[in-house]
């Protein structure tokens, strides 16, 4: 099958300097900002964000739109925290066990909604949210309910030979750790687009109806982009529960980790590889030095906003924007 | 002449512009509160209390004629923006102490960065008990849930003793586990639980609920929900026509503005409490007062409970900060996580002293009752200023 | 325990149904699923709290402001929904979930986070005959959705206008066919949804609590309902606000009041799984 050209998920061709420049900025960071904690905090956020809003666009750029993400992150949280807590495992285990938690909802999801395209799609994503809410919210015996989970270990310490490095106590460590993290989520998404998977994604995004004629299993390559979607935001929940050590249903189940996701893919550009990403690594931290101390509520407006102009205007996204501008 | 008087006066001007600084710093100390949000009603309570003690403090000459400069911030009463914003306290500001936190979900999310910096953080009002359990050694609070389930306990079993008990609870941690321990205190004396509930704070209709209510019929209602949803409780209750002998709520209710709020509806309704103007600890009356007179003079208004709880939170830190410099110690977060383990003062609230898991020793609420638009306390007996009306006559009896 | 609860039921679902008025009609005619439904509920609310907190308005009073309010608001959206492109479902969708994020954020801003209730002691009182009870307050939800129900039912089928509006909900191509200016329609759409908007949000002010975080319930609540009726069943509103309403009484009965929100949710999911060929009753792409 050829290559859709026109709109192809591909790395930014000319611009490839701004990855690369990126990059060197993201690793000499820590360096950069030794004395200031809050601007590495700020960051590792933004980096969790930007793995959030990557794995959401598996699924974005396939043409599907999910509203519910945080019913995956939640549910990564949730496990990873109750197996960290109860059997008391490794986070370095259940960490990935988180991602496994959060593919398997995703099993059920999409099951449950293998016929659904478009704003109906989007609509039950947005409900399904409720479910796994409520339910954290009830199961007392299993994820304490309401009273959510607290002193949960943080992300132990890793020793390699003679070398030990303290991550959970170490703000840089922390950032380190998050940022390799986001390295392989980009690794792993842009080797997807490379697949067969992602060649088929495109396909049934341009026009389903060929794609089935030419016997692409349409539902069966959707399906597994949404499980992967789903794994690498369960895994991302998990290591926010693990560096932040507290959750309660209400936060790890917040419209907050659904609705940034998309508004980052969405700004990014949906059709570009790294666009998500570096729209997190932007807004995020804009919003939390420039707008938070201006308008400390409600400064969240300006997501809303630049998702408004971004539909109406800017269906490639800012980076899709700056693209077609020679 | 020429050449030194230039000397002179730039010696003088670099004297006073260093002088001050190098021999008294200020010490900074961290607020994190919810300022805006769905607790922004009491985090700014207990905002203010935070506000006055550094106030008296700084009014009285500083701590060791050091000023203390507070550093605010505003949780928006979301976890997540209490973890950046304690994060931001913690590493960008230095501080060498946190206060505040409103709710247990923001009191968690603080507690583990103090730890993470090794800060330590008294908060201001927290009850989870799992949250000192952990060994979080920088975590201390002024306040615990057992200050309010001992006297509850005490007063249902010995003085209600309730047929029909019904414990509702909003769907957040601290109220969770209140309608959880009080339960468990009330079975072994004989007063069974028959209707336990929890709904999320901001729930629209309570009429269903109420519903299940009537056919108990309950006759002590406990409701472990904020100040709003008492106030939509109590009128969609009066509007069901369901006169319960007993409503009390916990958390609240005594408040003054929530007299205003709810006009002659408030009457009867019980509440608890650990001071307010006019009900202090036995020997603190004119420490009491003062507080009372500095809130007037900087907010304009009374100071509620919570804005005591603030002020007990603060003041703890700063006597911690003081111990550390009367010892001649550097002032790091260790030492005075060490001066605050080992405190002992008496404040109008609590006596304040902590255990080893930095909960307060002896915080414990009396059971206040709304009569006349005035709350009189009904128990304790060696505290109480007046009896308890009780059963509260039903809805149509009254005016 | 069970009257008391159908009461409670069918109040609540009254009101429901009048949040879902707006929504469908506008969905109806243009297509345009608007998320942020529920915020401009929410806002018509908080309109009405300013009113009466700041200006002493009574309750009675603050709806024709909050309509005049909404229906300004509302012409400005018909304007942002109209410069969509296709597909305009999916694109109004998102569009509409980053307003219903500037909203809230804007309420938070204008109005802070903590609970507003509007009190209008009068919808307190109400009848008391062997034990039951019906305020005034459910009174006035039940005859008011009810009213508004029939009056739109008469503008849909006994005006030339409602005839063109069905023409458009039914087969916008035909109707623009037929020599009926869709554009215009879409406007008159959004206008009459701005009036059922300028009405539910003061009484969502006093019968609920005001937050700026309401909206997305209130939205879950409006979306659930029209698909359950079908595009342009002014009666299924109400039938379908009413089932909802005593489905969610019976769960809190039956489960508990923590239980009570996933109601909606289930419903929308079941519908929407359970009906594959669409709200449209043409298929989906």
């Amino acid at each position: 099958m050829e290559r859709a050209a026109p709109t192809k998920i591909a790395l930014p061709g000319p611009d490839r300097a701004i990855p690369v420049l990126l990059l060197l900025g993201l690793v000499l960071l820590p360096f950069l900002a030794r004395s200031n904690g809050y601007v590495l905090q700020v960051f590792t956020h933004a980096l969790l964000l930007a793995t959030l809003a990557l794995a959401w666009n598996i699924l974005g750029a396939g043409g599907l739109v999910s509203l519910g993400h945080a019913a995956f992150f939640g549910v990564g949280a949730y496990s990873s925290g109750i197996l960290s807590l109860r059997p008391g495992l490794s986070p370095w285990l259940t960490i990935p066990v988180g991602g496994l938690f959060g593919a398997g909802l995703a099993v059920m999801v999409g099951l449950l909604c293998r016929r659904l395209r478009g704003a109906y799609f989007a609509l039950a994503t947005l409900a399904f949210v409720e479910i796994p809410r409520v339910v954290t919210d009830n199961w007392d015996g299993l994820t304490r309910g309401s009273l959510g989970l607290v002193g949960l270990p943080g992300l132990p310490a890793l020793t390699l030979g003679p070398w030990r490095v303290e991550i959970g106590s170490s703000a840089s460590a922390s950032y380190n750790l998050v940022l390799s993290y986001a390295l392989v989520v980009v690794f792993l998404v842009a080797l997807l687009w490379r697949s067969n998977l992602g060649l088929a994604l495109q396909a049934a995004r341009e026009e389903e109806t060929a794609a089935k004629a030419v016997g692409i299993h349409v539902d069966r390559y959707r399906l597994l982009s949404l499980i992967l979607s789903a794994f690498l935001t369960g895994t991302s929940g998990a290591i926010y529960v693990h560096l932040t050590r507290y959750t309660v249903p209400g936060l790890v189940y917040s419209l907050h980790f659904s609705a940034v996701p998309v508004i980052f893919a969405m700004c990014g550009g949906r059709f570009t590889i790294l666009g998500p990403a570096l729209a997190a690594l932007v807004l995020y931290p804009v919003d939390q030095f420039l707008f938070h101390p201006l308008l400390p509520a409600g400064h969240e407006f300006l997501y809303g906003l630049f998702l408004i102009l971004v539909v109406l205007f800017m269906p490639g996204g800012f980076w899709g924007a700056l693209r077609r501008s020679p | 002449m020429l050449v030194w008087r230039p000397t002179l006066l730039c010696s003088l001007l670099v004297l006073l512009l260093v002088s001050p600084s190098a021999l008294a710093a200020p010490i900074k100390i961290g607020d994190i509160h919810p300022l805006t949000g769905r607790l922004a009603k009491h985090g700014l309570e207990s905002h203010q209390g935070v506000i006055a003690a550094v106030a008296e403090v700084n009014e009285a000459g500083g701590v060791f004629g050091r000023q203390v400069e507070l550093v605010s911030r505003d949780d928006q009463s979301l976890p997540d923006v209490a973890i950046s914003r304690a994060e931001e306290l913690c590493a960008r500001e230095k501080v060498v102490g946190l206060t505040g936190g409103y709710e247990d979900s923001l009191v968690g999310a603080v507690s583990e960065v103090a730890r993470k910096y090794q800060v330590p953080f008294v908060a201001s009002a927290s009850l989870q008990k799992e949250l000192a359990r952990h060994g979080n050694p920088f975590f201390f609070r002024v306040a615990g849930l057992q200050g309010f389930v001992e006297p509850l306990c005490d007063f249902l079993s010995e003085r209600l003793r309730p047929q029909r008990l019904a414990i509702l609870h909003a769907a957040t941690p601290g109220a969770t586990e209140f309608a959880a321990d009080l339960e468990r205190c009330l079975q072994p004396r004989g007063i069974p639980l028959r209707l336990g509930e929890k709904f999320r704070p901001g729930t629209p209709d309570f009429v269903p609920l109420i519903a299940k209510l009537a056919t108990l019929p309950a006759d002590v209602i406990v409701s472990g929900g904020f100040f709003s949803d008492h106030i939509l409780l109590v009128r969609q209750l009066k509007a069901q026509r369901l006169s319960a002998k007993a409503y009390i709520g916990p958390w609240g209710v005594a408040y003054e503005t929530f007299l205003e709020e709810m006009g002659e509806d408030a009457e009867y309704l019980y509440g608890t409490s650990a001071w307010m103007p006019g009900i202090t600890l036995p020997g603190t009356e004119a420490a009491s007062r003062a507080f009372v007179e500095r809130c007037r003079r900087l907010f304009q208004r009374e100071p509620s409970s919570t804005t005591m709880h603030g002020y007990t939170a603060a003041r703890a830190l700063l006597a911690a900060v003081e111990d550390v410099l009367r010892r001649g110690q550097p002032l790091t977060g260790a030492n005075v996580r060490q001066a605050l383990a080992g405190l002992d003062l008496l404040l109008p609230m609590e006596r304040l002293s902590f255990d080893e898991r930095g909960d307060p020793r002896s915080y414990r609420h009396v059971v206040v009752q709304v009569q006349g638009g005035r709350f009189v306390v009904v128990y304790p007996p060696e505290r109480a200023t007046g009896s308890a009306v009780y059963p509260a006559p039903p809805w149509k009896q009254r005016p | 325990m069970w009257i008391t609860a159908l009461v409670s039921g069918i109040a609540l679902g009254s009101f429901y149904s009048l949040i879902a008025m707006g929504f469908a009609l506008i969905f109806g005619v243009t297509h345009a699923f608007n998320l942020a439904h529920g915020e401009l509920v929410v806002l018509a609310g908080y309109v009405a709290y300013w009113l009466w907190k700041g200006w002493g308005l009574s309750l009675i009073f603050t709806f024709p402001v909050a309509v005049a309010a909404l229906l300004c608001l509302c012409l400005i959206l018909q304007r942002l929904f109209s410069l969509l492109r296709e597909p305009l479902e999916l694109n109004s969708i998102v569009m509409s979930f980053g307003l219903a994020i500037l909203l809230q954020n804007g309420m938070l801003f204008a109005f802070s986070g903590d609970y507003r209730l509007i009190r209008a002691p009068a919808l307190t009182e109400g009848i008391y005959v062997n034990g039951l009870s019906l305020t005034y307050g459910q009174l006035a939800l039940v005859v008011l959705s009810l009213v508004a129900i029939g009056l739109l039912h008469l503008l849909m089928h006994h005006t030339y206008l409602g005839k063109a509006l069905r023409a458009t909900i039914q087969d916008r191509e035909g109707a623009a066919l037929a020599g009926i200016n869709v554009r215009i329609m879409g406007l008159v759409a959004f206008g009459i949804g701005a009036v059922c908007i300028g009405l539910a949000g003061p009484l969502y002010g006093s019968i609920h609590y005001l937050y700026p975080a309401a909206g997305l319930q209130a939205t879950l609540i409006a979306v659930t309902i029209t698909i359950f009726a079908g595009v342009g069943r002014i009666r299924g509103l109400i039938v379908g606000g009413w089932l909802l309403g005593l489905a969610e009484s019976a769960a809190v009965i039956l489960l508990g009041s923590s239980w009570r929100e996933l109601v909606s949710a289930v419903i929308l999911i079941g519908l929407l799984v359970f009906r594959p060929r669409g709200i449209l009753g043409r298929e989906e792409g």
